[in-house]
């Protein structure tokens, strides 16, 4: 194999690696937080959590991060015990902080793994807690304090009185043979290997006798075999060179001494006379796993590029599609046949979109069961009591919208629980129930999703907000003038957090005005609304989907623009009479009896040869959470769904091409420029 | 080429034996995550060998060894354990398991193991 093949696998193997533990540890951290709810661990839940650990060790184990493998061992051993003996004192508080604390330790080093960086956490402090709890729990449930395994000593030589009755062989077993066995060091379980070599070599001989004979029953066994090497001395038929090649066969083999001698006598440990042979079989030891269903799903998991490659090609699809369907060449032509087959084509290529889509659907279940932790965490740290309530989980987004969402709710969930909900004593004298309740609820809206984030906390304090947005300079017209609506959106404005302290959770510079940019990014919104002493809602509107959106392609010249339709409110012939003009030359247009300014799409993009005049273009007015504004434009083409392309790198260094987000190739072949709507507004 | 079942709950695990064995020349003819997948590929694939995790979900491995002996006598399973697990590899053991394997594996004790026991 040539390195790169190796270098493929280790990649491969990696990624697998961290997909997995990613996986187990999401899982942990949904039992342990479930359990710490309930008060107690379930004996599924404890199952759970011990096989968890011990897959985590295992394949930590194999990729050789040592320290992980060494944290998962202890948390594995403190659940073996707990399944185990099922102690009666148990404190699941402590053992949940462990346990996540654990999975915090592991995730970060598999982050780090992922990152390609050296995983060399040191993770003693931990083990050794976790050890310290395990002792403990073992005294409190009164058990002896663990033992010290101590070199044992070799016990007096008394041999093994097995007499093996399986005769095979029907020749007279006349020769002698004594043999000693040392094992690879590390190999780990001698006593058991030197078991499985006595059961291979059964079928041949006469009578056995070996030391240490306790192979089974005493595990300390493995140490004197480590120690001294396994010694068996038996009768046979088969001469001096076949012992010694079915001896040399055994596994791990480090040593081999074979003699063969004349007389069982010689022999230190053969007994002196026949005694009653031991029972050897050790009890049933295995705890029954609890009965499950075995439901897998068939699943396979798949790149994600491979999923964006096979996007962009179903994307080259509908647009090769609406090219020959919407060809120039077919204008004035009377085809039925053609059209009645294009239109199947349609519907098929449409079915196709829809199905690629659908893998690629998310549901926010994952997302959303993260947020417990959060809640957990810091109700704890900030001595609150909160409740998180999640509704509609299994509402689906798209992977790459998931991957945008999941930064802004946590901050959204960490915002409500530091500012929003009081501390319990507060509660109450305000007469609310003292357990603070967050509710977390995602809904499909057509082609978007919603997610609210709702708390009975003390809402958003107008005048601290408006205050600080002065000292910012942020005001953009006269205090008075600002509704409630606008007030609230200051709190995405950068710099501007009314909480005067730093906490460990607010003020480590990602701040509510990342939560904006992100969700911008994914052309979403944000609608803040609050009640004072009541409590406040936070709306994130998502589109469900990045990579076709439905747009609206209109004409400024001879160049083409695309406007999601999620930013458009509406769009009408402007009449010259609801035009006004500031002193500045700011030119504004009246609508329903409010005032909206106006940008001039040919003057924003320098465009030649476009309508100028009011009377022969069109006023599309695009709404983001800020404000509204209307966009002058030469006419509308149509609403289409359009499938979105990052703009080429040469282009994006072009300064002007802000308030641009992507590009799509529109049926006729021309490229269209998709707008986005914060991005123009911002220009205003 | 001698034809190999590996069962193991952890997918990963699977991922590298599979690995391992294929460059050595064996011919991973199935993987199964749980027991009662085990028993039906055991039956249908008829591998020359076994490796079987202990530690799963729903039936465990010596459950799941148990169930193949009775199928096929002469099944030549290798058990794969942790470290410190060996009330399971004896009772693995004393229940017809050929050999047993610690984690983490290391490749050159699987093909060790494997090619001793083709030798006999």
């Amino acid at each position: 194999m040539n390195t790169k093949g190796l270098d493929d696998a280790v990649d491969s193997m990696l990624e697998m690696f961290i997909f997995e533990t990613n996986q187990n540890l999401e899982q942990l951290e949904q039992i342990t937080i479930q359990s710490e709810k309930n008060g107690a661990f379930s004996g599924e839940e404890i199952n759970d959590i011990f096989r968890i650990m011990h897959t985590i060790k295992g394949s930590s184990a194999m990729m050789e991060a040592l320290e992980v493998t060494a944290l998962a061992h202890a948390v594995e051993d403190i659940f073996f015990y707990v399944r185990e003996k099922k102690p009666e004192k148990l404190d699941c508080s402590i053992l949940t902080d462990l346990v996540l604390n654990a999975a915090d330790f592991i995730k970060t080093e598999i982050d780090k793994m992922e990152a390609g960086e050296k995983t060399d956490a040191i993770a003693a402090d931990l083990i050794e807690s976790t050890s310290a709890f395990l002792l403990q729990l073992k005294q409190i449930n009164g058990e002896q304090p663990a033992k010290i395994t101590l070199p044992v000593k070799p016990k007096p030589i008394q041999a093994s009185t097995q007499k093996l009755s399986s005769y095979i062989d029907l020749d007279e077993p006349v020769n002698v043979f004594q043999a000693k066995i040392t094992y690879k060091d590390h190999c780990e379980m001698e006593n058991i290997r030197a078991y499985t070599l006595i059961n291979n070599v059964k079928g041949i001989v006469g009578e056995l006798h070996y030391l240490p004979d306790n192979i089974l029953e005493d595990d300390e066994s493995a140490n004197i075999i480590r120690k001294n090497g396994f010694n068996i001395c038996f009768t046979t038929s088969k001469e001096y060179d076949e012992i010694s090649v079915l001896l040399n066969r055994t596994i791990f083999l480090k040593e081999l001494e074979l003699e063969q001698l004349t007389d069982v006598t010689e022999c230190s440990y053969w007994p002196k006379k026949e005694m009653l042979p031991k029972k050897a079989l050790p009890e049933q030891i295995i705890a029954k796993g609890e009965e499950r269903e075995i439901n897998h799903p068939s699943m396979i998991s798949v790149n994600v590029t491979k999923l964006d490659i096979l996007m962009d090609l179903v994307g080259e699809l509908v647009i090769s599609e609406a090219m020959v369907t919407e060809n120039p060449d077919l204008q004035g032509l009377d085809l039925d046949n053609f059209y009645k087959a294009a239109r199947q084509l349609k519907k098929i290529s449409t079915e196709l979109q829809d199905g690629v889509m659908s893998i690629r659907m998310v549901p926010l279940s994952g997302t959303f069961q993260k947020m417990n932790r959060i809640v957990r965490d810091m109700s704890k740290k900030l001595n609150k009591q909160a409740e998180l309530v999640l509704v509609g989980e299994e509402t689906e987004v798209d992977k790459n919208v998931i991957e945008h969402i999941s930064d802004p709710l946590m901050h959204l969930i960490r915002n409500s629980l530091d500012h929003g909900i009081e501390l319990p004593e507060d509660r109450k004298k305000a007469g609310k129930n003292p357990v603070g309740k967050i509710t977390l609820e995602a809904k499909n809206a057509g082609n978007e999703v919603i997610i609210n984030i709702v708390d009975d906390g003390q809402g958003l304090n107008k005048e601290k907000i408006l205050k600080k947005a002065k000292e910012n300079q942020l005001l953009y017209k006269n205090e008075s003038d600002f509704t409630d609506k606008e007030i609230y959106s200051f709190i995405f404005s950068p710099g501007l957090s009314t909480n005067e302290k730093v906490t460990e959770f607010s003020g480590r510079g990602v701040g509510m005005d990342v939560v904006m940019k992100n969700i911008n990014a994914v052309g979403g919104n944000i609608i803040v609304n609050s009640e004072p002493g009541k409590g406040s809602m936070i709306t994130l509107k998502i589109p469900l989907t990045l990579a076709i959106i439905t747009g609206m392609t209109i004409k400024v010249g001879q160049s083409r623009y695309t406007i999601p339709i999620m930013s458009i409110r509406e769009s009408f012939k402007p009449s010259l009479d609801n035009i006004l003009v500031d002193p500045n030359g700011n030119e504004m247009i009246m609508v329903r009896g409010k005032c909206y300014s106006i940008m001039r799409l040919h003057q924003l993009y320098n465009i030649v040869g476009a309508v100028t005049d009011f009377n022969d273009g069109i006023m599309i007015m695009i709404e983001t959470e800020k404000t509204t504004i209307g966009l002058f434009a030469d006419q509308l083409i149509g609403q289409q769904q359009i499938v979105v392309k990052p703009i080429p790198a040469y282009i994006k260094n072009i300064s002007k091409t802000q308030g641009v987000t992507g590009c799509t190739l529109l049926g006729d072949g021309n490229i269209s420029l998709i707008l986005d709507a914060v991005g123009i507004v911002n220009r205003v | 080429m001698k034809k190999v079942l590996i069962v193991d709950d952890a997918a990963f695990v699977r991922f590298a034996m599979k690995n391992m064995l294929e460059k050595n020349g064996y011919e991973v003819v199935g993987e199964a995550p749980d027991g009662s997948t085990a028993i039906l590929q055991y039956k249908e694939l008829q591998p020359d060998f076994v490796t079987m995790d202990i530690t799963m979900p729903g039936m465990n491995g010596i459950e799941t060894l148990k169930e193949i002996k009775k199928f096929d006598p002469n099944a030549v399973i290798v058990m794969v354990s942790a470290m410190g697990h060996e009330n399971f590899v004896k009772e693995a053991v004393l229940n017809g398991a050929v050999y047993f394997l610690v984690k983490p594996i290391k490749e050159e004790n699987l093909i060790e193991v494997l090619s001793k026991i083709i030798e006999s």
